[in-house]
């Protein structure tokens, strides 16, 4: 009863909070204050360069003034504004995820940003309860406390006023970073993305200092007296090293220290990642509908994947997906998935081909759109006087289109497990897609006018969780209806004809 | 599961057809939208001095009366809805055809909608979301009484179902 009490209280945020968000305040407000403390220097003794530092200050005491938050024994709820009150409420059997995440500025002072995601937020978008920022050591403390009454069962076996047990002793580690992975990262494009948004952030600077360089040196008349033969290529690869280099370090920023656990008695999945700003993702096993292993074309051919979990209650800009194994040897990523959805045939069991009329599909789709720029080329060198190597240039475009369309037919296919559907499809984003029969939520049957004269439809699984819709392509009609009424007993056969 | 033998037939069709006035307001739409368009040439004759060959109006003038007339009777051949005492199914579409099928468990919200032209026409739309941002189901043109009668059972049936639809 003690804690049930304890939990009634209304909370606040950790004190520490005061430190960081004036901090952050402050970078934002960064050159603002340059302005003010370099430029504005001129005329001396002007208070409004005060309120350059005391508005960041001010926004951080306000918001720690006015946030304030409890657990009672079924609803989380978060209070915040000074003078306009606003009251979130969310049921806590709700709470499919809690994510804790810390800055560098959060870590020198042992604090985390909590976030917890809610079905319903899910669906208005901002609703999202977001505590920023707790100690680490309640921050952990209300995690635990949130999965364990959203697993209702669990909660009643917990007597009230346990301690608390350390949240890593009892879990088991599923998989965990190896180093040498990183020789997938230049095959990612996640790592590229950190990786520049990290250069952006510093680019004005990094930008005068390169222009200073080149300014220095006689280097770009040196690159102009080149031949084209040699600029070129080594134009060509020495963006390749820089891509590589910047994937790496993305991959390494984002994914190092990676571990993916599993809570001892099963209930939940912890992911804990990152180099600067550490991410601790956990998933309710309620909340997980299946994952999606990804093998792009590169990171197919070098033997390599990435797994993610397809979850409900994952905000919006997720996209209700969370990673579970980053770019990664394909064994390694299997056998987690294998773990994860405990079912071997769904993730290495052979797959239903989709026939010949779904083959020609692909290849024209291939072909004819990529055959077009030589048939443009070849009538602007006709009419146009447009040099005849246009035409040689152009010409592998389709070739590599059909290429393409026969690779996207090899890989498309689709089964049927005892609890999952699979849907493994694409060829430059391949992708195979594991879905819990259980968390489809309806059918979409889609025809377009060519498919409808080759006799194929598209079937999509619509759900909550991940990229809410998961389509399988150009299956025979009889064939789409049948895996709809297999997957999901009691629906569709009223339909049928 | 293996226990279950594969189907091997087709879905039918869904059992009722929309509003009868339903045609009506897709070629008043399609009118509209056609002489838009021949608006917008003829300002770009004044504003760009664009000039299209006589052909090209004639053209326009075959393919626009073809779509507003042969649109709608089509469309409506294929528009149509049927709810279950378990399920809703809707199909829609022209050229190209979507079936949706969600279960009743599933369903989270339903709406009535009635654009003024709508009302005009006493026309109304019904759209069942679920818990899927791809899964909304629409069935527009309805008759409004028959609309109002749908809203009315699709919310007893569902409040009727238990658990949080996800």
């Amino acid at each position: 009863m003690s804690e049930l009490e304890r939990d009634a209280d209304w909370r606040r945020l950790d004190l520490r909070m005061l430190l960081v968000h004036p901090v952050n305040e402050l970078i934002r407000f960064l050159p603002l204050l340059i302005g003010i403390f370099v430029l504005g220097s001129g005329d001396e003794g002007s208070p409004w360069r005060f309120l350059g530092v005391a508005i960041p200050i001010a926004i951080g005491v306000v918001r720690f003034l006015s946030t304030r938050f409890r657990i009672t024994s079924g609803q989380i709820e978060l209070r915040r504004g000074l003078l306009g009150r606003s009251v979130l409420t969310a049921p806590i059997d709700r709470v499919r995820t809690v994510e804790l995440t810390a800055s560098p500025i959060h870590r020198v002072l042992r604090l985390e940003k909590v976030e917890i995601g809610t079905g319903s937020a899910s669906r208005t978008g901002d609703g999202r309860v977001v505590l920023d920022s707790l100690g680490t050591g309640e921050a952990h403390r209300l995690r635990q406390d949130l999965l364990h009454r959203a697993s209702g069962a669990e909660a009643a076996d917990v007597p009230a006023g346990t301690p608390p047990v350390p949240a890593a002793a009892e879990e088991t580690v599923i998989v965990r970073l190896d180093p040498s992975w990183v020789r997938y990262a230049p095959l990612t494009t996640s790592g590229l993305v950190i990786a520049l948004a990290a250069l952006a952030a510093s680019s004005q600077f990094l930008g005068d200092l390169a222009v200073s360089a080149l300014d220095s040196t006689h280097l770009d008349e040196d690159v102009e007296a080149l031949p084209l033969a040699v600029t070129i290529p080594a134009g060509i690869l020495s963006f390749l090293v820089v891509i590589s280099v910047l994937s790496i370090i993305g991959y390494l920023l984002g994914n190092w220290g990676f571990t993916l656990t599993r809570n001892q008695q099963g209930r939940t999945y912890h992911v804990r990642r990152g180099a600067l700003t550490t991410r601790e993702t956990s998933i309710d096993l309620d909340r997980l509908r299946g994952v999606e292993v990804y093998e792009p074309l590169g990171l197919r051919l070098a033997g390599g994947g990435r797994l993610n979990a397809i979850v409900t209650g994952l905000d919006r800009g997720a996209r209700g997906r969370a990673p579970m194994v980053p770019a990664a040897p394909r064994a390694v990523v299997l056998g987690v998935g294998e773990a994860v959805v405990a079912e071997r045939a769904a993730l290495h069991g052979p797959l239903v081909q989709h026939g010949p009329a779904a083959q020609r599909r692909r290849l024209i789709r291939g072909v004819v759109p990529l055959a077009l720029v030589p048939a443009l080329a070849l009538l602007a060198v006709l009419l146009d006087d447009l040099p005849a190597w246009w035409l040689l240039v152009t010409l592998p475009l389709p070739v590599a289109g059909f290429f393409l369309g026969r690779d996207r037919y090899a890989r498309l296919g689709h089964t049927l497990t005892p609890s999952y559907v699979v849907v493994r499809w694409g060829s430059l984003r391949g992708r195979r897609d594991v879905l819990q029969r259980t968390g489809i939520i309806g059918w979409n049957i889609q025809q377009s006018w060519f498919q409808r004269r080759a006799g194929l439809v598209s079937l999509t699984a619509t759900t909550a969780a991940g990229e809410q819709s998961y389509e399988i392509m150009d299956l025979e009609e009889a064939v789409a209806v049948s895996l709809a009424a297999t997957a999901v007993p009691g629906l569709v056969e009223q339909f049928l004809a | 599961m293996s226990s279950n033998a594969p189907v091997a037939a087709l879905l039918r069709d869904p059992a009722h057809q929309v509003s009868s006035r339903a045609p009506g307001i897709w070629a008043l739409g399609a009118v509209v939208r056609s002489v838009l368009l021949a608006a917008a040439a003829v300002a770009a004759h004044f504003i760009w001095d664009l000039d299209l060959a006589w052909w090209v109006w004639v053209a326009y003038v075959l393919v626009a009366t073809a779509y507003c007339v042969l649109m709608p009777i089509y469309r409506y051949r294929v528009h149509r809805w049927e709810s279950t005492a378990t399920a809703v199914y809707t199909q829609r579409g022209w050229l190209s055809r979507e079936r949706r099928i969600a279960p009743m468990s599933r369903v989270q919200t339903v709406d009535l909608d009635q654009t003024a032209v709508m009302r005009l026409f006493g026309l109304a739309s019904v759209t069942v979301t679920t818990a899927s941002a791809a899964g909304p189901l629409k069935i527009e043109d309805l008759d409004r009484e028959v609309a109002e009668h749908l809203v009315e059972e699709l919310t007893r049936r569902t409040e009727a179902e238990a658990g949080d639809a996800t």
